[in-house]
């Protein structure tokens, strides 16, 4: 037990390291953003999908938004995926068809299989440029976006963009302000920290692209995976295509106003990167193929950031059973030293993260919520944990795949 | 004291201690003192002419006023509504602006001129400066922006502190620093010694001794009206190591290398090019496509490219190499350039750092 305890911890000190490097080199490391001054150029075309399942409550404010952008208009199609919605979605994006004839080219899906990845895999079929950008629906973007996802493009070693994702509704309730303070970090640290140091930044499906020739080399759209993203970071990756992080391709998105919500879509997440996780570790780190030592390190590290909270929760009953058993580990002073030590830095290397990351966006104020996020941890840790066992119990329990689609808040339409 | 009271005490006092630290996070969500969206730039597209509009705008909005001068032949003052003092001038001639004495040097006006304006040596212009005809600078002035009606041409050692936009064509002779944005709707002529940022204009050249680049575009026999695709054709070869392009050589589709890559005298590769290493490009070689540099990358002379010219730490650019084409403009961006006199650049050069007109080799 207590051997098993010291793997956990030694896991847990490497991602702590982790947090830690990446905080420092945001802090003081040289910032990577080669694409971001693309400001004159042959703009390629470029078919923007948009996503949407029941989406009447934001698509037309992405439409709209997607209208205004400083793009070739010659160049852009919008091309919004309506998966098999069954409210207003189809009526909103055909009256956008109208108002911009040849500009939008809509993609009514009425049936097929679940699940974004399957919906963007059939509107392939509407694809014909080397670019192609993704938005879910309720994402708003700004005039100069589009310009700067495709810039990357330009690199021939370019296959996937990602943009930095900032919630609209921060205001609105605990959950919203945390979720606000958790995207600051992984996006502002976290993503651009990778960027810097060429590791693995990750597609995030949305704000993101894909280059149409890396897509097809690597298979397409892979519709059995619960997070088509990650998926898609590590094909891409595996077969010598870099994905590439844009910190200032800043991009509005609304996020879970309640629990439930939240806990569904983290769920999701989670089971869609541990897919990833089982189908790429293993050959990401032994196999052959063009990713860098260090690409594979960190990219393994990345697969495993969730199946960290079953570990962790496990290390916690096993120092409880280690405590009650009466064991000292190594001896009792080191034990206790190494407890003080981890107290003190490791437990705090996400808040740390965070809150350099507040720094970094210049808005102070909102980093004294920073004690409530161990409320946001407990909660995510408990959910993925859950969806962990659910996932590792499928096969006997004989529970199919499920898409769920994330809920939306937005009032004014 | 009884022990249910003590428990009590106990609890309460525990649940103080706990909620000390908790009160800047309780008081925060209750007052949500920052509690806004981060500030997401929707409507500004990134336009380097962005701040020349707005302050075309305001020059727009004086033009009654400035006609009135114009046909008195007199000049004017007074105050923008942000509390700036303006000065309207008619017929301005260089006596105007003559200081009195050495610490009457600094303008701390907006200027709008009507017509041509010329100015007298070390002169400083804390405020913008607009002129509906030509914009002749002194030498060693120094201006926080400029809008120029017509042409801007700046005298040797003169400064540019936050912007300058000229509808037809901009010039600065040797040795000014032209910081923040620097755009011209014809064309902008960089001599040696100039230091510059950003810079936009259909055609950018440096160190020419021609009045206009079109007369020195006539004088070249081989101008090529390139159309290069957007993005070359798919099809890429990977290379673990260093590479080297021989002379002459022909490559279809990109080249992508995780060492250095040496592009040899007069080779050609119809695609783009990335090198996670020191890029070298020899004279007269060609790049349909995209250079992309992880690191540095230096360009010979007579070198030809056709897309984006990016490097992550530093680009030399040599003599007589065109970036980009007046049909399809194009995007020089590093975070220190090095321009060596008679380098053309059709569209936009950005040095984060410090941009730099070297004298030729």
């Amino acid at each position: 037990m207590v051997y098993c305890l010291f793997g956990i911890v030694f896991i847990i000190s490497i991602y702590t390291a982790r947090h830690y490097s990446f905080t420092l080199n945001r802090l003081f490391g040289f910032q990577r953003h080669p694409y971001i001054d693309t400001d004159t150029a042959n703009w390629p075309q470029v078919t923007i999908l948009v996503a949407a399942h029941n989406e009447e409550k934001v698509v037309a404010n992405i439409l709209t938004a997607l209208m205004s952008v400083n793009y070739p208009q010659d160049k852009m199609l919008v091309v919004p995926v309506n998966d098999r919605s069954t409210d207003r979605t189809r009526e909103i994006i055909d009256g956008f068809v109208e108002k911009h004839p040849g500009r939008i080219r809509p993609f009514h899906r009425t049936g097929g299989k679940g699940g974004k990845a399957a919906a963007l895999k059939d509107a392939m079929e509407m694809v014909e440029t080397e670019v192609i950008l993704i938005f879910d629906a309720d994402y708003i973007p700004g005039s100069g976006l589009i310009k700067q996802l495709v810039a990357p493009f330009f690199d021939p070693e370019v296959g996937g963009v990602m943009g930095r994702v900032v919630p609209l509704n921060v205001g609105t309730n605990l959950l919203t302000r945390l979720l606000d303070l958790e995207r600051s970090g992984g996006y502002q640290v976290d993503q651009q920290a990778r960027m810097n140091l060429h590791l693995v930044p990750q597609h995030g499906g949305t704000v993101a692209g894909v280059r149409l020739s890396a897509l097809r080399e690597i298979g397409g759209w892979n519709d059995n995976s619960l997070t088509e993203d990650t998926d898609l970071t590590y094909r891409l990756l595996l077969n010598g295509w870099q994905t590439v992080y844009q910190n200032r391709s800043e991009c509005y998105e609304e996020v879970p106003e309640t629990w439930p919500v939240r806990i569904k879509q983290i769920m999701r997440w989670a089971k869609g990167h541990n897919q990833a996780l089982a189908a790429y570790a293993f050959h990401l780190l032994f196999g052959k193929h063009r990713a860098t030592f260090r690409e594979r390190i960190d990219g393994t590290l990345l697969l495993g950031v969730y199946a960290m909270a079953p570990v962790t929760l496990l290390a916690w009953f096993l120092a409880l059973g280690v405590f009650y058993q009466g064991i000292a580990p190594l001896h009792g002073v080191i034990a206790l030293l190494a407890f003080t030590a981890y107290a003190a830095m490791g437990n705090f290397a996400a808040f740390f993260e965070i809150a350099a990351a507040v720094r970094l966006d210049y808005t102070r104020k909102r980093i004294c919520l920073l004690p409530f996020l161990v409320l946001g941890f407990g909660v995510s840790i408990f959910s993925v944990s859950r969806a962990f066992v659910s996932q590792v119990l499928a096969p006997i329990t004989g529970a199919k795949f499920h898409w769920d689609k994330t809920e939306r808040f937005r009032t004014t339409p | 004291m009884s022990p249910a009271l003590a428990t009590l005490l106990l609890v309460v006092l525990a649940g103080f201690l706990v909620t000390i630290p908790l009160l800047p996070a309780i008081i925060e969500l209750r007052l949500k003192r920052d509690a806004q969206p981060l500030d997401v730039i929707q409507q500004y597209g990134g336009d380097i002419r962005h701040f020349a509009y707005g302050f075309r705008r305001i020059a727009v909005e004086l033009q009654t006023q400035l006609q009135e001068c114009v046909a008195a032949g007199t000049s004017a003052t007074g105050v923008l509504p942000d509390g700036d003092e303006y000065v309207l001038l008619g017929h301005p001639d260089e006596s105007f602006f003559v200081p009195a004495t050495k610490r009457d040097s600094t303008w701390r006006s907006v200027v709008v001129a009507g017509a041509d304006l010329a100015l007298p040596d070390d002169l400083t212009f804390a405020k913008e400066i607009y002129a509906a005809g030509d914009l002749t600078g002194g030498e060693r002035n120094t201006f926080r922006a400029i809008l120029g009606g017509k042409n801007i041409h700046l005298q040797r050692a003169s400064k540019v502190i936050r912007w300058a936009h000229a509808v037809r064509r901009f010039r600065a002779e040797h040795d000014c620093d032209l910081y923040g944005r620097i755009s011209a709707d014809q064309e902008i002529q960089l001599q040696s010694g100039c230091v510059f940022q950003r810079v936009n204009a259909p055609v950018i050249a440096s160190g020419f001794s021609d009045p206009t680049v079109s007369q020195y575009l006539s004088r070249l026999s081989n101008v090529a009206a390139d159309a290069a695709p957007s993005l070359p054709p798919a099809g890429r070869t990977l290379h673990d190591g260093d590479l080297e392009i021989r002379a002459g050589e022909v490559v279809h589709g990109s080249v992508v290398t995780r060492g250095k890559l040496h592009i040899s005298s007069g080779a050609r590769i119809l695609g783009s090019v990335k090198s996670n290493g020191h890029l070298t490009m020899d004279s007269g070689a060609s790049v349909e496509g995209s250079l992309i540099g992880g690191t540095t990358m230096h360009v010979g002379s007579d070198c030809r490219i056709g897309g984006p010219v990016l490097a992550e730490r530093g680009i030399v650019i040599e003599s007589g190499t065109h970036c980009g084409s007046a049909v399809n403009p194009t995007t020089v961006a590093a975070p220190t350039i090095e321009l060596e006199e008679g380098v053309l650049v059709f569209g936009t050069l950005w040095a984060r750092n410090e941009g730099r007109v070297v004298p030729k080799a």
